[in-house]
């Protein structure tokens, strides 16, 4: 389905050639939920953008469906960290202009018609009026991700998308995010970049833990197989979460405690 | 300011206790009105104060305050009179002025806002022409004027011609920073869902920068009303400015200040004016 084939992802800079990622392999099934983890600086959004079209790599290439990707298109909704919703047009408006931009050969109709089903499903058709500005972080994210389904996209790429909300919405717009899935059969394959160890296991199927960068590469591929619908609070006192939650803190985190050593250090000083 | 109102506010809810917040908002405000309304009269109270003291200083040369206001009153009163070419009420050569202004005010536009979309969306236009922007723009608009004449052979046109010049700087230079700081978020927006180049425009790109090119266009009529007055001094016919000169070659200083306070109070009043619609536009984020 999305197919990363030996890609490496380097910038000009003018301190001379930037390699933010390289040596990346990575292959995912239809329906399948994926987390790319990592450090701030890991170049994984980079790896993101490569699969969104919005960055070419330098060697190797990203095929999805057995096609190379060329750039950006509408067979790939994407949820960007900031909502990136337009400040001057209303709710619905912002879903209109992406589903009339994505979607040319339906009929005005069949798109005002979208458009109120992917509002109704994360439940902001009340709120349709209103403008991002009179909305809360939460509701953004959910308006841009209703954006991100409405096109009816084969992949939906989110970049750190709960990254700035706080911890209870954060937990609602996972719900949120899973229910979409559900309702659209499990069909479409979500690849989720994220630095959130508990968002990445309760959400995903398999996480791409990466190295630092620069010139970053892939470090582990971790498979969660904890069944599916996932109950937020049971899910934490299953073995297997703590296994995986272990496995990740060990890989992505050097040092877990803080030595006595600096302590009585601290304390002297 | 705020401050103000709660003093108000605090102060007359001892005054008149029992009365709805509502009655009370509106009385401070307003008594804020009124204080901000005494201090403007106050300002105005020390500048007519110094005139009469230099006119008193200097024997009247310059007239005083009240010979000046007697004027002033005679223009005001009967504004729209024609006797002849030479003899025009203060209202014709306001409005014909104001004409002016707008016609090169808007070809100006017309000009300045595509051209400003251009360079600042193009990096190829933005280093052809704006070095030709940054070379033209120090240019005093009147340096223009003999070139209006050859063009135009009207004095009337070539009016016309160096406000269209002057409007077009900074309407154009504005333009062209807000779509140059249009944030790659709303043009990632775009490039993700597959905008047309036009849905892009209208969509994207203009909303975002319809308050910058509203800032330009307030920037331009300012400078154009400065010019105005300039540049009718040297075609002379009809205008306020030629009003000026008129008066001057009459002797007739009253007239001269009367109607730089009728020149100040329109510009004020154009300023608003965009201020109001800049406001009307600008969204918040």
């Amino acid at each position: 389905m999305i197919s990363i084939q030996n890609i490496e992802i380097a910038f000009n800079t003018p301190k001379g050639k930037f390699v933010a990622v390289k040596d990346i392999n990575l292959e995912i099934k239809k329906g399948e939920i994926v987390s790319i983890i990592g450090h701030s600086g890991c170049g994984k959004s980079t790896i993101l953008n490569a699969v969104s079209g919005m960055v070419f790599p330098t060697k190797g290439k990203v095929l999805l469906n057995n096609k190379e990707v060329k750039g950006p298109g509408p067979d790939r909704g994407i949820v960007f960290q900031n909502y990136s919703l337009l400040p001057w047009l209303n709710v619905e408006e912002n879903i209109y202009q992406a589903v009339d931009a994505a979607l040319p050969s339906k009929t005005k109709t069949d798109k005002r018609d979208l458009v109120e089903k992917y509002l109704r499903m994360v439940n902001l058709w009340d709120h349709r009026e209103k403008h991002p500005k009179q909305i809360s972080g939460g509701m953004k994210q959910r308006t841009a991700i209703a954006r991100a389904f409405a096109i009816d996209p084969d992949v939906l790429l989110l970049d750190e998308p709960f990254g700035a909300l706080d911890a209870l919405t954060k937990g609602s717009l996972h719900i949120e995010l899973l229910k979409m899935w559900n309702l659209t059969q499990r069909s479409k394959t979500i690849v989720m970049v994220t630095h959130d160890i508990e968002e990445a296991i309760f959400l995903s199927d398999r996480i791409v833990v990466m190295n630092n960068g620069p010139a970053a590469t892939i470090r582990e591929i971790e498979e969660v197989h904890l069944p599916r619908p996932r109950n937020k609070k049971e899910i934490v006192n299953l073995e297997e979460y703590k296994i995986i939650r272990e496995r990740l803190l060990n890989l992505l985190m050097d040092k877990v405690e803080i030595d006595e050593e600096d302590f009585y250090k601290e304390k002297a000083a | 300011m705020r401050r103000t109102i709660a003093l108000t506010l605090s102060s007359t809810r001892d005054l008149f206790s029992g009365s709805n917040e509502a009655g009370l908002m509106i009385l401070a405000k307003i008594i804020t009105l009124g204080k901000g309304l005494l201090f403007n009269v106050l300002g105005f109270g020390v500048l007519v104060g110094i005139w009469y003291i230099v006119s008193l200083i200097t024997k009247e040369a310059l007239p005083t305050p009240v010979a000046t206001f007697s004027v002033f009153w005679e223009l005001v009163k009967d504004p729209f009179y024609d006797y002849g070419p030479n003899d025009k009420g203060i209202g014709l050569q306001l409005g014909s002025s104001i004409v002016r202004v707008f016609s090169g005010f808007l070809l100006g536009a017309m000009i300045a806002i595509p051209m400003g979309l251009l360079i600042g969306a193009s990096s190829f236009c933005k280093k052809m022409f704006y070095p030709i922007v940054q070379v033209l723009k120090p240019v005093s608009p009147l340096a223009w004027f003999p070139i209006g004449l050859v063009a135009f052979e009207s004095a009337s046109k070539a009016t016309i011609f160096i406000i269209f010049i002057t409007s077009l700087w900074p309407t154009l230079i504005n333009t062209a920073f807000g779509v140059a700081s249009l944030p790659s978020d709303h043009k990632n927006v775009a490039k993700a869902f597959g905008f047309s180049r036009w849905k892009y425009l209208t969509k994207v790109l203009l909303p975002y920068s319809f308050p910058h090119i509203i800032t330009g266009l307030r920037l331009s009529i300012g400078v154009a009303w400065l010019v105005i007055v300039a540049g009718e001094m040297l075609s002379g016919g009809i205008g306020i400015g030629f009003f000026v000169w008129d008066s001057w070659n009459a002797l007739s200083l009253e007239k001269v200040i009367s109607a730089i306070l009728i020149i100040g109070i329109v510009g004020l009043i154009l300023d608003k004016g965009f201020s109001w619609l800049e406001k009307k536009v600008t969204y918040e984020a």
